[in-house]
């Protein structure tokens, strides 16, 4: 071969070698993306438990059109633009890292089905890919509203607000399963309200149902309000701290139960929907009326008995209060926030009423969520994100504070009867303020103790929050909005307070 | 003419777009020099629709209205018929069917013709390929969403609804009629009026710089009413009535200013979205509605549109609206001034036969709709105008409901209001609703 036929032949490969590389290239590279989108693929790594069967039970396998939906059509945006690849890189580096480092028995498999964390691996692009029009012929009157809803607020909603199970059976998706049908068939129904002559504990008894529920005497006291600003992971709304004296009352210790909010609903549940419910409640006690029908499943399907109640509007819980004081003959109520924190502190003056820093009980800083973080004395205390399961628990399950409450912190939020301001503890006139009630208006309520899906830091005793009321009814698709249930929190309860006076006997 | 134009500059524009995204960074800096903004060139309507096969209208609500809008629809083009009548009442569908025969010579056979509260269903029912719905509009949602389920393109009067609930079941009626590919044109006949289309253009391409604010009227004389007569139940007495009661024409407000504030929500490209008015009755005959309303609307970027409409004689009528920007005004129909007081522009009105501007384009706005829809029809350039005139009526509802009460009415609440009126049943027997009108600050 002559050097110049050699050179003739190498400018040839010149040009070849690359157009077959990179052509090879493509075509490998669109094999492997296709290859790595294939359910089998997914199945490979994917082991938790259901997620396959829990598919094939579902709309996207089991329909009349005959149409499977495979998991990376959901599970990944529509293909053909950069977001694919990127997401597909994403959710492969997670789950590889998942599949070496992480024991599947312990992933909460049930909490990444919440509408908060399918979000996070479900598309709504991918959704509208395929469903395109959003208002068939065959679509009921109700969806046309939803829809015309969802069209309003875009930005806000996701598909899987309504249509979490579409994808993956649950049994939480079965309609018109009774809500509050009493299971109570042999157990004695109370015809009186406990006797109540001391401040001591006692348990008291709602007549007309076999529903009781322990109250615990706190005696009245002055202590400081708040959190001083050198507490880790505090908030500027917990202060400044103040001097603050309430007085003796009694208060439930645990926070009100299925079981009780069942006999309340069960005993003055509205037929139908009706209006202008705030104006018939003004009146007279016989004439309570109480919530209509919830829309879905209120205890998310967790359970009812004396699990917390959940779900409900202040203004339901408002309203249970003054139907119990009725049925009782004393005066019920929502806690004033002082009250609540006052209870919950039980006489202790840190960020918990149990020893512990703040800092090494989050998993908000860089430390604890490399090394993660120390569980050992808020988990016997407190149920919060790291020991919930994602769900609320019942009573007795951890330890109760100083004064015998259990769950002050975590489990659920509880309602208080304060108006919610981030300053109001600054515009308290100046030196010891005696039961203080909040601002005189507002328009959202405080929130306290935190919840089961709540950081350490949101479960310290000084730790407030509130309600956001357009945004946990959001996807109630009923028209008006319900003024009982909200549709889109499930961190939020109430515990009852009963007044006291001394002088009352 | 105006067509050609931007049509070759449209296409000088997509020319030079692609000797840019080549590179020729030269010619990128001209066309981005001569292009600061789109201009928009409004849609020239046709004399006539074209010629297809044959449609056939069913008219459902054979009132003045709906004889009227049978003979736009039959004056629109070749090959059109009228399918089948429909009225509660025999009286009201034999004096269409007459007018239909003297006037158009469109005769209609008995089998074709329904009466009773039902007629919509059994007109719906027969072959027509389009149905005009111009009963009362407490009955429209209901016909307007049977019409679309049996795959009817839609000409449906304003306005569509007389509640929250009926105006959304007709939104979502509308959407359904889109997917299914339904032509739907609505009464709110501004919008196929020449000089207005001609005028909106104008505006939209910048003749009087942003828009500011506007106010729209429709006051007049007295409107029609009908004295109850002995053996009429309630029920016919108010269908005789029916512009006088609140559940069957939603208010003048509703049935018929929301004409102007349908044209200054087009102006503006946007719809309110809080209202707060206030209203009243001093000389109305009958029924529970007022005869006076004035509305503060606001947009959602705190701009104000203010209405006013009144039904009362011998007081100073006015039905127009006027559109304010940061150069000039307009009275949205054919003119356009500065703030000088300096006529800037003019909409230019064919010549009569004396050599002299007519002073009314050549195709009535009601006929033209019936052009625009039977041509959309047959050529397939869908039009669907359900959610603007939803969208109107819904904003005339807010100052309706903040007049009736005093309250301030915002959009979300009546997107999300149960408000439904009218009787439980429909049956030609008693009615209980009082002919009382609605006390503010009572609610």
């Amino acid at each position: 071969m002559s050097k110049r036929k050699f050179f003739r032949n190498g400018r040839r490969y010149i040009i070849l070698v690359p157009v077959i590389l990179t052509t090879l290239f493509l075509y490998l590279g669109d094999r492997i993306v296709r290859y790595t989108s294939t359910n089998e693929f997914c199945y490979a790594c994917h082991f938790h438990p259901h997620a396959e069967e829990s598919w094939r039970r579902s709309d996207h396998y089991d329909n009349r059109t005959g149409i499977y939906v495979q998991c990376a059509e959901c599970h990944l945006p529509p293909p053909g633009n950069l977001n694919y690849l990127l997401a597909k890189a994403k959710h492969g580096a997670v789950d590889v890292y998942g599949w070496i480092f992480k024991d599947p028995e312990s992933i909460n498999w049930e909490a990444k089905r919440t509408v908060e964390n399918a979000v996070k691996y479900t598309y709504d692009e991918s959704c509208v890919r395929c469903h395109q029009n959003l208002f068939p012929m065959q679509l009921t009157p109700d969806g046309q509203q939803a829809h015309l809803y969802y069209q309003q607020h875009e930005d806000d909603l996701s598909c899987l607000n309504c249509h979490l199970y579409t994808g993956h059976y649950s049994e939480l998706v079965q309609e018109g399963i009774q809500f509050g049908v009493d299971e109570e068939v042999d157990r004695e129904i109370y015809t009186d309200p406990a006797i109540v002559e001391d401040f001591v504990n006692f348990t008291e008894r709602i007549p007309g149902s076999a529903v009781s529920f322990d109250m615990v005497a706190i005696p009245g006291g002055t202590f400081s309000m708040g959190s001083p600003s050198d507490e880790p992971m505090r908030d500027d709304n917990e202060g400044p701290v103040r001097e603050v004296e309430v007085s003796s009352f009694f208060m439930g210790r645990a926070q009100v139960s299925w079981d009780e909010f069942l006999a309340f609903y069960n005993a003055t549940a509205a037929e139908g929907r009706q209006d202008n419910v705030y104006a018939t409640n003004l009146g007279e006690v016989d004439a309570i009326s109480g919530p209509t029908p919830p829309w879905g499943l209120p205890d998310q399907g967790w359970g009812m008995g004396s699990r917390p109640a959940i779900t409900m509007t202040w203004h339901a819980a408002d309203t249970y209060c003054r139907w119990l004081s009725a049925m009782t003959g004393r005066t019920y109520r929502l806690p004033t926030e002082a009250e609540w924190e006052y209870a919950a502190r039980g006489g202790t003056e840190g960020p918990y009423f149990f020893e512990g820093d703040p800092r090494r009980f989050t998993r908000d800083r860089l430390w604890t969520r490399i090394f993660g973080p120390d569980t050992t004395v808020i988990n016997s205390y407190v149920i919060y994100r790291e020991n919930s399961m994602a769900r609320t628990q019942p009573p007795g399950t951890v330890w109760p504070n100083p004064f015998g409450l259990e769950h002050m912190l975590g489990n659920v939020y509880e309602f208080t009867s304060d108006w919610y301001a981030p300053d109001a503890y600054s515009l308290y006139p100046e030196g010891t303020v005696v039961n203080p009630r909040g601002p005189e208006s507002g328009s959202e309520r405080v929130i306290r103790g935190g919840s089961f899906n709540s950081d350490a830091a949101d479960v310290r005793v000084a730790a407030r929050s509130h309600t956001r009321h357009a945004a946990w009814q959001m996807t109630d698709p009923q028209i008006p909005k319900s003024e009982w249930w909200y549709t889109d929190t499930r961190e939020v309860g109430f515990r009852v307070v009963m007044e006291w006076d001394p002088d009352w006997q | 003419m105006d067509q050609k134009k931007s049509l070759s500059r449209r296409k000088f524009l997509g020319d030079a777009a692609a000797i840019g995204a080549i590179g020729a960074l030269g010619v990128g800096a001209v066309v981005s020099s001569c292009s600061r903004r789109p201009t928009y060139v409004a849609p020239v309507f046709p004399d006539q629709a074209p010629d297809g096969r044959v449609l056939r209208a069913g008219v459902i609500g054979c009132g003045g209205r709906g004889t009227g809008a049978a003979i736009n629809f039959l004056n629109s083009g070749p090959n059109l018929e009228i399918g089948a009548l429909g009225d509660v009442f025999q009286h009201r569908l034999d004096r269409c069917r007459n007018e239909l025969k003297e006037k158009q010579g469109v005769e209609v056979p008995d089998n074709r013709c329904f009466t009773g509260f039902d007629a919509y269903k059994r007109v719906i029912d027969t072959d027509v390929d389009v149905v005009l719905l111009c009963e009362p509009p407490y009955f429209r949602p209901t016909s307007f969403e049977l019409a679309v389920q049996n795959r009817k393109h839609i000409f449906a009067e304003k306005p569509v609804g007389v509640d929250p609930v009926g105006i959304r079941q007709v939104m979502a009626a509308g959407r359904m009629a889109e997917s299914a590919g339904l032509n739907v044109a609505t009464g709110t006949q501004r919008r196929h009026q020449r000089d207005y289309v001609r005028t909106f253009e104008m505006v939209k391409n910048g003749a009087i710089g942003d828009l500011i604010s506007a106010n729209c009227y429709w006051n007049q004389s007295q409107l029609w009413f009908v004295r109850r007569q002995e053996g009429w139940t309630d029920m016919e007495a108010m269908l005789r009535d029916w512009v006088n009661w609140c559940w069957l024409s939603g208010d003048h407000i509703v049935e018929q200013h929301v004409h102007n504030i349908d044209v200054v929500n087009w102006f503006f490209e946007k719809r309110p979205v809080k209202a707060l008015g206030f209203g009243g009755r001093h000389r109305r005959a009958t029924g529970d509605q007022y005869d006076f309303f004035s509305v503060d609307f606001t947009f959602d970027d705190e701009r104000h549109m203010h209405s006013m409409c009144r039904q009362i004689n011998g007081c100073t009528n006015n039905v127009s609206e006027i559109i304010f920007g940061t150069k000039g005004y307009t009275n949205a129909q054919n003119r356009i001034w500065d703030y000088d007081g300096n006529l800037i522009w003019e909409y230019q009105y064919p010549l009569g036969d004396d050599g002299q501007p007519r002073g009314s384009v050549d195709v009535s706005p009601y006929d033209q709709t019936h052009i625009n829809l039977v041509t959309a029809i047959r050529t397939g350039d869908y039009i669907n105008e359900t959610q603007n005139v939803s969208e109107a009526c819904m904003n005339a509802l807010m100052g309706r409901v903040s007049a009736y009460t005093g309250r301030e009415v915002t959009w979300d609440e009546m997107m999300n209001s149960s408000m439904k009126l009218g009787p439980e049943t429909l049956e030609m027997g008693p009615v209980d609703i009082p002919a009382e009108p609605p006390v503010p600050g009572t609610a």
